[in-house]
């Protein structure tokens, strides 16, 4: 026995690999004409792994106060040995986690994979969702810049508008009455440790209901045809990886990430401040709203029915847990989801055009 | 009839001798006294307007200003600048409103105006109910002006206050439609100094405000809107006002563009005495018509004022030569700079630290252009290098970051290589597998 074969028959009798192994060998993924959706999820895991990683490394040099958050990005950007590639890797991976995030949401939700009993997965696929996106909002304020200071700014007064807690939301997010120092510290806290702690155990949930559940056939699909995860399935999950690295290396190279002007509370707010394109289609929606509606103050009601509509959309496994498979309601189900799309994608690109601004 | 007639005669007479008694007392102290407070009733209840919109002319004029004169704004009523007894006019006895004895002094002539202004404008008790931070200056300064001066030698036709102040309808000078707030004023100075016929006797020029018109002064008050922008009155002075001359003209320039006039005042402390009719700033700007300054004023070109008074082999000639050599190579290799790392930034390098040290470079081109001033070719040397050094920095420092982005897509382009060559393995592995 070799020195190798060795160390390897000492893990195994301590670790039991060889245990899961077999567990990936058996488990089996289905194989058919939307099996292709299926690798977002793992694409999904990649790039969070990769805002793990280079987050970890931004870490050792960044400096979380309103008067040196600035300078030490501009320090990694320019005199950290690839410094400027990693902190553009972590900003376009970050948008590219979100884009990816939303596609396998979509693919999920029109596919019926929410449907029983994988309710559980879809909340928390939501919950990761919404963690992903209390990711970005926090990160964006890091750098210490004048749009992200701004769009802050307006993040958070958003937040302050809704009714009743609003007030409280917003001096828990800013720390106090404005967006200071004291709001780049607290967002710092928020984006290194308790967004991590809590996408850890969610996510950790979630990746444990996959595998409990399996790959949900999509309703109307008969194929039986399966292939096993290890390494079949794996190995492709793989290749996705790699174009995905592929492509954060490009952007990276020929669009880095950029700095903007360093932060300055007395300026006057620059023209077409809005926040990052994944929360447009909400601040769209909300400029749109009339001042008053039936009375209501519109930025109010708009607040209320987003939130409505959030939350009808987490719950959506239980509003139609058959997903179609037994009949019912499921075609409404589909419109209602591309209308969601379109919505999105309409609001989205209104508040890129310029009038929108 | 000839009751009427003498009674008419009489009330003339009367009123004549009264307006001389009061000219002749003296401004400001034994002029009428101010009003103590601002009078009730307010001007459009008093008799003085109710009579005055029965008439035509020149009498209906000042009820026509009631609503927008400063004046009355602030309460003051006809009386308060007329004298007279608006009450008794209440009964329809225009004789009774017109009584000298109550101080009514009819229209002043030209040379009593700048003392009837004054009685209020003057006082400084009066005038600080109504801003504490008044000026009570303006008559004092206006009898030291060349037209106070005229005025007070019996000349009535130089300004005096209700040429440029207007007289009923007078409005606060921050008021944009006053006749003084400083984007009118010219216009207001130009009515007379424009005017050949009025500047005739005197033998003043009447170009003035036309070159002013043309002058990067009136660019920065008319098109940029900067009422902080030098008109008339901030080089000759408002109610001061005289022809700077020609020794002054520093100082005046000097009271915006100080570090020049600091600069010319050290060269005076060196005793230059004969360099001193080149270094009055109108030697090389001009006065009215200050065009915007460019580069090539200095040195020994075409456009250069410099060679206005240095010929070819003299110091001043060489230095304006190198100076201008200088200035040249400076903005030069600071535009080439800039452009490059602007590229730089626009390709995604990061360039805001040399971007920043960039604005030494700039900082050095405006002071060595200050510097011209000090007619110190060693100062001025001694910033233009600095300047020009810190440029090329930044043009290296823009070399580099196009180097660096070379490296960068090399490094992108052997990553890509690697990528797509796990991506053929990964697929190989997969097809050997499910054969």
């Amino acid at each position: 026995m070799s020195s190798l074969e060795r160390l390897g028959a000492w893990v195994e009798e301590r670790v039991g690999l060889s245990a899961i192994l077999e567990l990936g060998r058996h488990k089996k993924i289905p194989s058919h004409r939307h099996t292709l959706w299926y690798y977002l999820g793992g694409m999904t895991l990649f790039l969070f792994l990769v805002q793990v990683g280079s987050g970890i490394l931004l870490l050792l040099y960044y400096r979380p106060s309103s008067d040196q958050a600035f300078e030490s990005v501009q320090f990694i950007m320019t005199r950290v040995p690839f410094g400027w590639l990693v902190r553009s890797i972590h900003s376009w991976s970050a948008n590219l986690l979100v884009f990816v995030l939303f596609l396998h949401m979509f693919s999920v939700y029109f596919l019926k994979a929410y449907r029983k009993p994988r309710e559980l997965t879809w909340v928390s696929g939501m919950l990761l969702l919404f963690l992903m996106m209390g990711f970005g909002f926090s990160g964006y304020l890091l750098p210490w810049n004048t749009l992200a200071f701004f769009a802050t700014q307006v993040g958070t007064q958003v937040a302050g508008a809704v009714p009743v807690v609003g007030h409280f939301m917003l001096r828990f997010l800013r720390g106090g009455e404005q967006v200071t120092g004291g709001t780049l510290t607290r967002f710092y806290g928020f984006h290194v440790a308790v967004l991590p702690a809590l996408a850890t155990g969610v996510l950790g949930l979630h990746l444990y209901l996959v595998q409990r559940h399996g790959m949900s056939t999509p309703p109307g699909v008969d194929s039986k045809k399966e292939m096993p995860f290890l390494p079949n399935f794996l190995l492709r999950d793989l290749i996705g990886w790699c174009l995905a690295l592929g492509c954060l290396a490009a952007l990276a190279a020929f669009f880095p990430w950029e700095l903007g002007q360093k932060a300055d509370p007395f300026a006057p707010a620059p023209a077409g401040i809005r926040p990052e394109w994944y929360f447009c289609w909400m601040f769209q929606t909300l400029k749109l709203i009339p001042g008053h509606v039936l009375g209501f103050e519109g930025e109010i009601l708009g607040i209320l029915g987003i939130s409505a509509a959030g939350l009808l959309w987490v719950m959506v496994p239980f509003l139609d847990p058959t997903g179609g498979a037994g009949g019912g309601r499921s075609r409404f189900f589909t419109l209602v989801g591309w209308i969601a799309v379109v919505f999105i994608a309409v609001m989205t690109a209104a508040a890129y055009m310029p009038a929108g601004r | 009839m000839r009751d009427s007639l003498f009674h008419c005669l009489a009330r003339t007479t009367l009123a004549a001798v009264a307006a001389v008694i009061i000219a002749l007392a003296g401004p400001p102290a034994s002029a009428a006294e101010p009003p103590s407070t601002p009078r009730g009733p307010g001007p459009l209840e008093t008799s003085c307007v109710t009579c005055h919109q029965q008439l035509d002319g020149a009498a209906l004029e000042p009820t026509k200003h009631t609503g927008d004169d400063i004046h009355f704004l602030k309460g003051l009523s006809c009386h308060d600048c007329h004298g007279g007894n608006p009450a008794a006019g209440a009964d329809g006895d225009p004789d009774a409103a017109h009584d000298v004895k109550k101080g009514w002094t009819g229209k002043p002539s030209r040379l009593q105006i700048p003392e009837f202004c004054a009685k209020c404008h003057a006082d400084a008790t009066f005038m600080k109910r109504f801003n504490p931070q008044a000026r009570t200056d303006e008559y004092s300064e206006y009898r030291t002006s060349v037209h106070g001066k005229r005025n007070a030698g019996g000349d009535t036709r130089p300004a005096v206050c209700v040429d440029c102040h207007g007289v009923h309808g007078i409005r606060a000078v921050g008021d944009t439609r006053s006749s003084v707030h400083p984007s009118n004023l010219a216009d207001t100075c130009a009515k007379c100094h424009a005017n050949p016929e009025t500047m005739r006797p005197y033998g003043i020029r009447t170009d003035q405000f036309a070159l002013y018109k043309t002058s990067v002064h009136a660019r920065a008050l008319y098109e940029n809107g900067d009422t902080s922008a030098p008109t008339c009155n901030d080089c000759h002075g408002s109610h001061g006002a005289v022809p700077p001359g020609v020794d002054h003209v520093s100082n005046v320039c000097g009271s915006c563009h100080s570090r020049e006039a600091t600069m010319f005042r050290e060269i005076e402390k060196k005793k230059h005495l004969d360099l001193e009719p080149c270094i009055q700033c109108l030697v090389c700007h001009g006065n009215h018509a200050v065009k915007q300054p460019t580069d090539d004023m200095i040195g020994v070109g075409p456009a250069s004022t410099c060679t206005g008074c240095h010929g070819e082999g003299d110091a001043g000639y060489k230095a304006a030569a190198r100076m201008a050599e200088d200035l040249g190579r400076l903005s030069g290799r600071l535009g080439e700079a800039a452009a490059i790392l602007e590229k730089a930034e626009r390709a995604g390098v990061e360039v805001g630290p040399d971007k920043f040290a960039l604005q030494k470079a700039h900082d050095d081109l405006v002071e060595a252009k200050v510097l011209v001033h000090s007619f110190d070719i060693d100062k001025f040397v001694g910033v233009s290098t600095e300047g020009i050094k810190v440029a090329e920095e930044g043009i290296s420092a823009g070399n580099r970051a196009f180097d660096e982005l070379s490296y960068r897509r090399l490094g992108l382009s052997l990553s890509l290589l690697v990528i797509l060559a796990v991506i053929a393995a990964l697929a190989m592995k997969i097809r050997r597998l499910e054969r």
